[in-house]
């Protein structure tokens, strides 16, 4: 199997991009509610790393309650895995692109509906898109 | 289960204290990076732990045995490194099926593989490989002995580029299916760290960090901005670095003890945040003195 791509220069530690690669294929439902995830001797093949760094991306979406734990059988699923990552995302991941998007407008000195027609923009061509798609 | 545990150890040369008040454990089918400057004692450590060297002062138990002299320890362990010796009169298939009886887990599928993929021909004699087919041949021998104790000394000397890519996936791969202690030292932490659980640093013979690669990943941060700024974020801060670019413009390398709002505050406030690489971090820890190369010619 061919070795999928670790950003190894930017901020972002291994066993989080590993976390973030997990719950990306929960979401995209490649694996489903209950069903079992990779091992971490799985993902250390898949991503030539050390089984203990991927164990550790493992054991963050287990605190997080986004994988439960059968003894002996692995980590599985949890039922309100997707919802939860949904949740997750919106109130860390976009919070933060906004207040820096924000930050940048301010910067270049464009103001708050100037930005606001940019978003429409945005939205409405990604939107499109999506349109075209379906 | 500690595979190594050493308390006090050191070994001087004359008045050259090489390894210098050592004191670590080392847990069982843990991959262990040795990682140190030219001469800071990762070769005399490495042969200390096989029992190659005789300490000079201090404790050193492998396998719960001194490992001079041990035939438990001698019979578990294997040391590669770039000055391995063999007849010169034996072939490479001697010298295989040799060392499959030596050791007890030998895994001769595995070798004769290797050397098929690394295109070494068994029929040619040792001494007549290259520096980086030795190299390779030498990593074989690591790899297929399936010792309890592997400790590679500079294993990629000498190999290219791909060969040494190879050479990791391969010691990867054949952990995650035969778990055992691996040590590898190495000034090239780039290459190795991903294979890596913990990191074992040393300075001058002592002890300058054990933890796992992944905590020392996000122990310092790098802080570029404004001289004023800069000054004012690093004051308190453990400093591991610290250059000045330009007129007004400064970076620091600190300990990242700052909380995650701090952080978006310091980003928003024009300072850039960039993560610091481990192995330029090890070469911070490890300076000699405060400053670089650049003082050097600065002195006028």
């Amino acid at each position: 199997m061919s070795q999928l791509k670790l950003n190894t220069e930017g901020m972002k530690p291994i066993y989080v991009q590993i976390a973030e690669w997990l719950e990306t294929e929960i979401l995209s439902a490649s694996i489903k509610s209950d069903e079992k995830i990779y091992s971490q001797y799985q993902l250390a093949e898949m991503f030539n790393i050390n089984p203990a760094t991927a164990a550790k991306g493992l054991n963050i979406l287990a605190d997080e309650k986004i994988l439960y734990k059968k003894r002996g059988l692995g980590m599985f699923v949890s039922p309100k895995a997707k919802e939860s990552i949904q949740e997750k995302r919106k109130n860390q991941i976009l919070k933060n692109l906004v207040l820096e998007l924000v930050t940048e407008a301010g910067r270049l000195g464009v103001d708050e509906n100037e930005l606001i027609s940019m978003i429409k923009t945005s939205n409405k061509f990604v939107g499109g898109r999506d349109h075209e798609r379906n | 289960m500690n595979v190594i545990e050493s308390r006090g150890l050191t070994k001087t040369y004359g008045n050259l204290k090489a390894v210098n008040n050592l004191s670590f454990d080392i847990e069982e089918n843990k991959v262990t990076g040795l990682i140190g400057r030219n001469g800071a004692g990762k070769t005399t450590l490495l042969k200390l732990i096989a029992g190659f060297l005789h300490k000079t002062s201090g404790e050193i138990e492998v396998f719960s045995d001194n490992p001079f002299n041990s035939i438990k320890v001698s019979s578990n362990m294997i040391f590669i490194d770039d000055k391995m010796s063999f007849p010169a009169s034996l072939h490479l298939v001697d010298i295989l099926e040799a060392a499959g009886n030596f050791y007890d887990n030998w895994d001769a599928g595995l070798a004769n593989g290797l050397i098929d993929y690394f295109n070494l021909n068994p029929r040619q004699p040792h001494s007549s490989l290259s520096k980086g087919m030795k190299s390779a041949f030498n990593m074989i021998i690591g790899l297929s002995a399936r010792c309890p104790l592997t400790i590679y000394d500079e294993p990629t000397t000498g190999m290219d580029v791909a060969v040494r890519k190879d050479f990791y996936r391969a010691l990867l791969k054949d952990y995650l299916q035969n778990p055992r202690t691996i040590i590898i030292s190495s000034h090239l932490l780039n290459e190795v760290e991903h294979v890596l659980e913990d990191i074992l640093l040393l300075r001058e013979g002592q002890k300058c960090m054990h933890m796992p690669v992944e905590e020392l990943k996000e122990l310092a941060i790098c802080l570029k901005g404004k001289a004023g700024i800069i000054q004012e974020l690093a004051t308190g801060k453990e400093i591991y670095h610290k250059e000045n670019i330009g007129k007004d413009s400064a970076y620091v390398v600190v300990k990242n003890d700052f909380t995650e709002d701090r952080l978006q505050n310091v980003k928003l406030s024009g300072v850039e945040i960039t993560p610091v690489a481990t192995d330029e971090l090890c070469v911070f820890l490890t300076s000699r003195n405060k400053g670089g190369i650049d003082d050097v010619f600065d002195r006028n």
